[in-house]
């Protein structure tokens, strides 16, 4: 009962003074705001992250010679991986290596007729589309009697095929392009389809991504330094990794550090690792704005409580005992670091939203954040207010009627 | 012969204010039975508003002992203290001490807020003590819309929220003009006749006293005067 008067009473006192009472809410406004902003944006950018890596496939994998280990010597044949070597390494995986190739790319101008445009060259093997989650929709993708045959074939985007020729079915139709110094014509055998990914969006350069038999872009023979792999998702993918660089290194006679891997999860988790140190870092300096804030409540409180000397005094001489006039401050000024916590929340969610609009992504709050940020908030308020209220509780009633 | 309700033995005060120390009541004894109306007169600095506070239970004594309805009220703790104030005691003040922006009705509530007297029933209560005072038309009024007599009249309703058998009231007139001043009088000498509440009026004007059946007179912290006027003896 006394609670419901005490919560009315710090609404009426809070209302009477409204400017006073925003300006004192304005540092946990703030406080609350950023916090919930930041681990919101946080939490967005890395369900992003996540979803990206997901649609790119979290089983990738890269296997590559550890150049530190070649620093003071010329880099030898033997250094390279080779064909019988994934032969190998599939043989040793059977389960576990589901797609294997060497990682070559190029970039080269092309012309059609008056339309000029740059193509970046993915070398692929047969079935990249299976793992790689690649939407093909006319014609098909690069297959095994292209590799065996080093054709010359491309799997170029929609709106490549749209830019070129001005259709989205261009299969069939001719790409000039210059790989390794050479002039060749790609034959176009299919379109595939990619919504615009965040990574494309950081993607400044202009160029279209294609696809082609990896033995085009090789230059030394069909040896490679760079493997790329789709494998198992079952399997502790850091350990598989650990698994395949050492049988390479043994079955290759090398140093078992001579080769190295890199995996999407690992990149992934280096990825939310920096994501998740920055929310807290600069969480942590919103959270300070919050102990400012609430030294603020407590400033205006004591303010409060000296205007109010008389009143505590009337209320001391109507039977108020100490803890009722404690309990009144108190829930005043929990009410009030409550009210900037559920302020600060709104606009920590407005900021969010518009933010992550503007980046084009699906804002995500967290109703935890949310409860522990009004949380905290009323306890900065009893915490910054305890101070005030036991001053107010300990006036003594003969003072307190007296003063004016 | 009436039942005791303030019985003070050998009382003594003294402020300690830095290193003087200042003697406001020097061994005073008093005993005032129920349904009394008295007024305790003397110049500012005699003591009486310190007696007044003592009896108020706002303050303790230095020494002797004070007894409200046979209860020793040195004995008692701060907080059992206020619940003397609120269920035994009934202030009126000189200058009303309504708390501000808050209206009349609520004001006459708040002892009641306190005494953990439920809203329905705290507002039913605060109504009919308005209209006692003759202020039912202006419940929802705030303080400061109200005169100097109605301020009175509702820190008295106020003051009979618990139905306390003592009233204490501090120069309840001092602010007031003379027409109002008589208003009050008449309704503290009402609530002494037709409810039997023992009524305690501190004052220093000699009018104001006249309204009372007993004057107890104070000049330097003790009792000089202790005269019987009206027709109870």
């Amino acid at each position: 009962m006394l609670l419901l008067e005490n919560i009315k009473l710090a609404l009426t006192s809070i209302k009477m003074n409204k400017m006073r009472s925003f300006l004192t809410m304005l540092g946990i406004i703030i406080g609350i705001s950023s916090v919930i902003s930041i681990t919101s944006i946080g939490a967005s950018a890395e369900a992003v992250v996540s979803k990206e890596f997901e649609s790119y496939g979290m089983n990738s994998m890269y296997v590559y010679i550890n150049w530190q280990m070649t620093q003071d010597r010329p880099i030898q044949y033997s250094d390279l991986i080779l064909p019988e070597d994934i032969e190998a390494l599939r043989a040793r995986f059977p389960q576990d290596i589901l797609y294997a190739a060497p990682y070559v790319t190029g970039s080269s101008e092309t012309k059609v007729g008056r339309i000029q445009g740059r193509l970046s060259m993915y070398g692929v093997a047969a079935d990249y589309n299976k793992f790689f989650h690649m939407d093909i929709v006319h014609g098909r993708m690069i297959n095994q009697s292209d590799l065996d045959g080093k054709r010359d074939r491309i799997v170029i985007d929609e709106k490549a095929s749209q830019h070129f020729f001005n259709k989205s079915n261009s299969v069939g139709e001719t790409l000039t392009v210059t790989i390794n110094e050479e002039i060749r014509e790609l034959t176009i055998v299919g379109i595939y389809r990619k919504e615009a990914s965040l990574f494309d969006q950081l993607d400044t350069s202009d160029s279209y991504t294609t696809y082609i038999p990896y033995p085009l872009l090789q230059s030394v023979d069909d040896a490679t330094s760079y493997l790329e792999l789709y494998t198992n998702g079952e399997k502790d993918q850091n350990r598989l990794g650990g698994d395949i660089t050492t049988y390479l290194s043994r079955i290759k006679d090398k140093d078992p550090e001579f080769y190295r891997f890199e995996s999407a999860e690992l990149q992934m988790g280096m990825i939310n690792t920096v994501l998740g140190t920055l929310s807290i870092a600069i969480g942590a300096i919103a959270a300070i704005s919050l102990v400012v804030g609430g030294i603020g409540i407590m400033n205006i409180m004591l303010v409060s409580v000296t205007e109010r000397t008389r009143e505590i005094g009337i209320r001391k001489s109507l039977g108020a005992r100490t803890k009722d006039i404690m309990t009144q401050f108190l829930i005043e000024s929990m009410i009030l670091a409550g009210i900037g916590g559920i302020l600060g929340t709104a606009l920590g969610i407005g900021i969010a939203s518009i933010g992550m609009s503007i980046a084009g992504v699906a804002v995500i709050i967290d109703p935890f954040m949310i409860l522990l940020a009004v949380g905290f908030s009323a306890v900065v308020g009893m915490f910054f207010g305890l101070y005030p209220a036991r001053k107010a509780a300990r006036l003594d009633p003969i003072e307190a009627l007296r003063y004016e | 012969m009436k039942e005791e309700i303030i019985k003070i033995e050998n009382l003594t005060k003294v402020y300690e204010n830095g290193e003087i120390s200042v003697r406001a009541l020097h061994n005073v004894s008093l005993t005032i039975k129920q349904g009394e109306f008295i007024a305790i007169m003397g110049a500012s600095g005699s003591g009486k508003s310190t007696l007044m506070n003592i009896i108020g239970c706002l303050d303790r004594p230095t020494e002797g002992n004070y007894y409200l309805e046979g209860i020793d009220i040195n004995e008692k703790t701060d907080d059992e203290l206020s619940a003397v104030r609120n269920k035994k005691i009934g202030f009126v003040f000189q200058s009303f001490n309504l708390i501000p922006r808050t209206s009349a009705l609520h004001n006459v509530e708040l002892p009641m807020i306190y005494g953990k007297v439920k809203a329905a029933e705290r507002e039913a209560i605060a109504q009919k003590l308005l209209e006692q005072v003759g202020l039912s038309d202006r419940a929802e009024h705030m303080p400061n819309e109200l005169s100097g007599g109605q301020k009175q009249r509702v820190a008295i309703a106020r003051a009979l929220a618990n139905r306390p058998q003592i009233i204490l009231a501090d120069e309840p007139t001092g602010n007031l003009d003379s027409h109002s001043s008589v208003e009050i009088m008449d309704l503290f000498s009402r609530l002494n006749r037709e409810e039997g509440n023992t009524v305690i009026i501190v004052t220093h004007e000699r009018e104001v006293a006249e309204f009372t059946d007993r004057i107890i007179t104070f000049k330097d912290g003790c009792i000089i005067k202790d005269e019987t006027t009206g027709e109870v003896a």
